[in-house]
């Protein structure tokens, strides 16, 4: 095995394109386990029903019920009508597998999520089969060539998004009032009541945000494989196993700890395995749990975020 | 009717336990004596991770990890080793056991959501074990040609026969459930759940006891998942999934997580539920989601929860009852 820097950008690349991946969904995470405090075991989903949605009006011909529908629509159109559907999944969401379990501790609310995480898998199958489906991407090649370098222009894009939507993030929470009042729900729920916020109003737009970013992690990665129904159980596995190495409930540990787990599971794939290359995600964590269980960036920076 | 209340519940019990040892008289079927046999073996793990999760407050995702390490256990035992099915059952007790042992000694600082997610690990790394270390456990293809438990001559080969082992198995195990719920250890276990600083205030030993249901939890899917290995005679590593862990988590929770009869009924409930909603086709495991939703939502303290509540409300009706 020879040191070779070109494959190794190649898959330091692809490795931060799943990192972002795995840290879009990570924040899905953490911010409605801030709200709530209770893990959401449906966030896979929020990163595979959209990606059915979006094919179903990307493609020329697909079979929806058993029927050939042809429904094709402009792909910007497409990528908006899903997060419109999307936020009114994200409020559904919160009605039925949240509100009215929220003075019951957390396991109810998580077997409840679960519930719903297998109701749609298999809602999944039922409306579009269970045939993997490809979905187009924005971009008309596979690679490009940057010098020696071939790279995924999904890749980039995955990348430059999550880049953008990180800056978002840190506007909303730093700079506006909802963002503050987000925060200050997090922190403590009964204080922020006393000074005014709707807190029951701000669960709920925490819900609508974390379907969005399964949404558009959905729609970034779905290009790079195939939409199945499975697709986005192991992504939030992976995101959760994230979010607890950078330090449950830290937004910038959940940041670091996905770009890490993308790129050391990346590099192991190629390097050490890619029959275990699903193991390394939880190897990291394990380890890391048995170290510093309060994660790389502990519990301090999540009060400051 | 002067019987004591205690006496009325062993009465009550006994005549159970005639009725389930008479029902392969009157199920023919083989499918449904199948059925029968997977939701008692399903009832064990599920009473296990009851141990864990309802008198301990431990959560774990990882029930079908051990689950299959039993499984595999008794197959490799079987298969490679020619050992009988009786000694390979201890065997694949002992070695979950002992897993069990040792993820929960490094899981014990851990809790709530971080344990979970340990345990979700534990499992997938197993699984992916399963799947790639091909010389034991043969990858993917599965391992066949188990063989059924026999004493002398008498070969437990059908789903009829084997209905008893696993009858036993299923009572002894919720006896040695219920002789814990009932003793020190249940007690110790209890005062941990409910305020583990407070526990160790009042001198119980919670590492000593957190690991005990630890291994509890790990040799009752040990034991399940040999018990299936030889009724099914063929084990494939997708049955060892992440899901089926949150399958049995699912099973406890709707039956009432700190009650043996809870996590016996919901295993079975739950395991008939998709039959019974089979005229669907293929939308049932969909209703099947939202049923678990509803359950959750509608029965806070699972189907033994509501079934006091309809006890209390007939008794109080009639006074003169029973």
């Amino acid at each position: 095995m020879h040191f070779d820097p070109v494959a190794n950008m190649q898959l330091l690349v692809s490795g931060l394109a799943f990192g972002s991946i795995y840290a879009l969904v990570a924040l899905g995470f953490v911010l409605i386990y801030n709200a709530v405090g209770v893990v959401n075991f449906a966030q896979g989903e929020f990163v595979m029903f959209p990606s059915y949605i979006a094919v179903t009006f990307l493609l020329p011909a697909i079979t929806v019920f058993g029927t050939v529908v042809h429904w094709q629509l402009p792909i910007v159109g497409v990528y908006l009508l899903v997060l419109v559907l999307m936020v009114g999944f994200g409020l559904l969401f919160n009605r039925i597998a949240y509100h009215p379990l929220r003075d019951r501790g957390w396991m109810p609310v998580v077997i409840s999520t679960i519930g719903v995480s297998i109701f749609l898998r298999n809602a999944a199958q039922m409306i579009w089969g269970s045939q993997p489906i490809v979905m187009p991407s924005l971009f008309a090649v596979d690679t490009i060539s940057v010098g020696p370098l071939h790279i995924r222009p999904q890749d980039l894009l995955i990348i430059g998004v999550t880049a953008v939507l990180i800056a978002f993030q840190f506007f909303l929470f730093e700079r506006t009032t909802l963002g503050k009042q987000m925060r200050a729900t997090a922190q403590d729920r009964a204080t922020a009541r006393l000074v005014g916020v709707r807190v029951g109003r701000i669960v709920a737009i925490t819900f609508v945000y974390s379907a969005l970013l399964g949404t558009i992690s959905g729609l970034l990665v779905a290009p790079l494989f195939t939409v199945t129904k499975e697709m986005g159980a192991l992504i939030a596995l992976k995101a959760f196993a994230a979010s607890i190495v950078g330090g449950f409930g830290s937004i910038p540990g959940a940041i670091v700890g996905g770009l890490a787990i993308g790129v050391i599971e990346t590099f192991g794939g190629f390097y050490i395995s890619s029959a275990y290359v699903d193991a390394i995600a939880f190897i990291i964590l394990i380890s890391v749990l048995l170290v510093r269980p309060q994660g790389l960036f502990g519990e301090r920076v999540a009060e400051k975020a | 009717m002067t019987l004591r209340h205690a006496e009325r519940k062993w009465a009550a019990l006994a005549g159970l336990v005639f009725v389930l040892a008479l029902l392969p008289a009157f199920v023919h079927s083989d499918y449904l004596l199948s059925l029968f046999d997977t939701a008692g073996i399903y009832a064990i793990v599920v009473m296990g991770l009851g141990i864990l999760l309802g008198f301990a407050g431990q959560l774990s995702l990882a029930q079908a990890a051990f689950l299959g390490i039993g499984a595999y256990t008794s197959g490799w035992l079987t298969t490679h080793l020619g050992w009988s099915a009786w000694p390979s059952m201890g065997a694949a007790m002992a070695l979950s056991a002992m897993v069990g042992l040792a993820v929960g000694y490094p899981c014990l600082r851990l809790s709530g959501h971080y344990l979970a997610l340990a345990t979700i690990g534990f499992g997938i790394i197993t699984q992916l074990v399963l799947i790639n270390w091909k010389s034991v456990t043969n990858g993917s293809d599965g391992m066949g040609n188990i063989p059924a438990p026999q004493i002398g001559s008498f070969v437990f080969d059908s789903y009829a026969r084997y209905y008893y082992i696993v009858l036993v198995a299923v009572l002894a195990c919720a006896y040695v459930a219920w002789r814990i719920k009932t003793t020190r250890v249940g007690r110790a276990l209890e005062a941990i759940r409910e305020n583990e600083i407070a526990a160790r205030a009042t001198g119980i030993d919670a590492t000593r006891y957190k690991i005990i249901a630890f291994v509890l939890a790990g040799a009752y899917a040990g034991l399940a998942g040999s018990l299936l290995a030889h009724m099914t005679k063929f084990i494939s590593p997708d049955s060892y999934s992440f899901d089926q862990s949150v399958v049995f988590l699912v099973m406890l929770i709707v039956g009432g997580s700190a009650s043996i009869s809870g996590a016996i009924l919901g295993a079975v409930l739950l395991w008939f539920l998709p039959e019974v909603l089979r005229p669907l086709k293929t939308s049932y495991i969909m209703v099947y989601g939202a049923a678990v939703v509803a359950m959750i939502v509608f029965m806070p303290r699972g189907l033994v929860g509501l079934l006091e509540t309809l006890r209390s409300r007939f008794v109080r009706r009639r006074p003169d009852a029973a």
